[in-house]
């Protein structure tokens, strides 16, 4: 046996796994769940083929119209919240501190710590009545705090709070790796040239990061859009729907309603926005990065 | 800006400072709050709960019990079946991911096969496909097979697929000397053996990466346990966690302690492999 026919023979047993893999649970759900979507199935009937129903069910029902309302909302929430916070964390650690490693550790551990018992601790503190969050703010002069996870208002912030608590620290990590490559001089010619502080953020660090920031941007916008474990522990999707965003609604419709037929067109509506936001976010990378 | 001009060097550089580090310990309180709230409570007995204003008194650590809640969540309240449970999948898990991205890995990196890269385009692109597309076909093909209700529903497909794993290991094979597999060719090794004895060692850094990484998150998954199992002892420690809110909403000292249960490993293995991790994040996400 030739050395190239042995090197082929052991890439196919290597790729096998994978081969099989990414059939068996990536490209055969992928298309199973697009044929789904055009049927009306209720896990325990027969399923009966519906054309775009699906579709046009979800389009006309203002329960799924509320859920696209509240993703949007999350995800603005979320995406800016979380990126800006994150920005402003990793340029202070940049300065060269002699403990920024503890606080680098320090911010990162949310992001892999138990997502559901952290997120349980933060339902006790958000508690409407012994919450230690409302105590505090009635210790600060506030006389009515809101009831948090058990107002239609705040639910969904509150989720979005938690989670870009949760999740801060892992776009702080990217965006200090992005700063690290910038080369120092360039800092030293710009003082020599009379900038300050604030002229070399939006004068140099900001150009130079612009990669890592649409990156960072890109992985937040995936991110804000799956949202499930905290929304799960958290609220529930309530009260009354108020906290429920499209992926959550995607669990609820397959495996509490079991309206399989119609999940599968929301996870398929949800994949295209999703695509549509990478291709805007690609558009606007390659007007605006340095490369 | 005209301020900090008029002002001394050194004073400004101390201003600068007081601000840097007002950030920084502002914004760690704000991380470490949740994590010590959760430990005070879970040290509390169950009438000091409901107190207002709320006390920061761990009161439990001044009785003759100081653990009395932990050995009601671990004993009574079966939580050292989840936690088994979700230690023994998480293990496998990773392992399964270990075992498969090493594999595919280096074939992508150093293997040469037709299609390969068709393959690679198609493992990462079918990544970016949210899992909510993909779970109802996953929960129907895990019925048809008659894994509903058994670990192997969460552990055999670690052991096929990981588009993360396959990327950060195909990058770390390629960046390792051509010249090592080719003195072991000239010294009749098989493609085989030199994956196995020259370049698999010398990834070691990259597959604790993946490993603890894959811990992590298998640790922490939700979905797919809360579809694919039901037996109350089979389930993992967050839907463990999830069953208590549901049970005893108001035993927030039991229910602290056993979040404090779910933390600890995980708080650990982050103390211990600190530096892969964040390499595994970084590396594998920056040069995306």
């Amino acid at each position: 046996m030739t050395h190239r026919r042995r090197v082929m023979i052991t890439a196919l047993v290597f790729l096998l796994p994978t081969i099989v893999g990414t059939l068996i649970f990536r490209l055969i759900p992928i298309g199973w769940s697009f044929v789904l979507s055009f049927y009306q199935w209720k896990v325990f009937d027969t399923a009966t083929f519906v054309g775009w129903d699906n579709y046009a069910h979800i389009f006309r029902s203002p329960i799924s119209l509320g859920v696209f309302v509240n993703s949007a909302v999350f995800s603005l929430i979320y995406v800016v919240g979380s990126v800006v916070l994150a920005l402003v964390l990793a340029v202070v650690l940049n300065n060269g501190l002699r403990s920024s490693a503890f606080f680098r550790g320090a911010f990162f551990m949310p992001f892999i710590t138990a997502t559901v018992a952290i997120t349980l601790a933060w339902r006790w503190i958000f508690s409407t009545r012994f919450g230690v969050l409302n105590n505090i703010l009635m210790g600060l002069g506030v006389d009515n705090p809101p009831a948090w996870l058990a107002d239609p208002t705040w639910a969904l912030p509150a989720v979005a709070l938690v989670s870009i608590w949760k999740d801060v620290g892992f776009y702080m990590i990217l965006l200090l790796a992005g700063l690290q490559t910038i080369d120092p001089t360039l800092y030293q010619a710009a003082r020599v040239d009379g900038a300050g502080p604030v002229q070399r953020f939006w004068k140099v660090t900001v150009p130079l990061l612009t990669r890592s920031l649409f990156f960072v941007l890109i992985i937040a916008i995936v991110r804000s859009t799956q949202t499930f474990e905290i929304t799960y522990a958290l609220t529930n999707g309530g009260p009354n729907g108020a906290s429920t965003t499209l992926a959550f609604f995607v669990y609820q419709k397959a495996f509490v309603d079991f309206d399989v037929g119609y999940a599968a067109a929301l996870s398929y509506i949800m994949c295209v926005i999703l695509g549509l936001l990478t291709l805007v976010n690609f558009y606007f990378r390659r007007r605006w990065v340095h490369e | 800006m005209s301020d900090a001009m008029v002002m001394p060097s050194s004073r400004r550089k101390t201003a600068t400072l007081v601000m840097l580090y007002t950030v920084l310990v502002g914004y760690s309180l704000i991380t470490l709050a949740p994590f010590i709230w959760m430990l005070i409570t879970s040290f509390k007995a169950p009438s000091d709960v409901f107190k207002i204003p709320p006390s920061f008194v761990p009161t439990m650590l001044f009785t003759d019990e100081p653990f009395a809640n932990y050995t009601e969540v671990w004993t009574k309240r079966s939580f050292v079946t989840f936690f088994l449970n979700s230690a023994w999948v998480a293990f496998m898990a990773s392992l399964g991911q270990v075992f498969a991205t090493s594999l595919a890995g280096y074939a992508f990196a150093r293997l040469e096969l037709p299609g390969k890269n068709v393959l690679f385009a198609v493992v990462l692109a079918t990544a970016f496909v949210p899992v909510e597309v993909t779970i109802i076909p996953e929960f129907l093909i895990m019925r048809w097979l008659g894994w509903i209700d058994t670990f192997a529903s969460l552990i055999v497909p670690s052991f096929l697929v990981g588009a993360f794993g396959t990327f950060m290991l195909r990058e770390y094979f390629a960046s390792l000397p051509r010249d090592y597999g080719d003195a072991a060719y000239v010294d009749g090794a098989s493609p085989f053996q030199i994956f196995y004895m020259v370049y698999l060692p010398l990834a070691q850094p990259a597959l604790v990466s993946v490993f603890v990484i894959a811990f992590i998150n298998n640790w922490n998954e939700l979905l797919r346990p809360l579809l694919f199992l039901n037996s109350p002892d089979k389930l993992t420690v967050p839907l463990g966690l999830m069953s208590f809110v549901n049970q005893y909403e108001a035993s927030w000292t039991l229910l602290m302690a056993g979040s404090v249960i779910s933390t600890v490993p995980l708080i650990l293995i982050y103390i211990l492999t600190q530096r892969y991790i964040l390499q595994g994040f970084v590396g594998g996400g920056v040069k995306g």
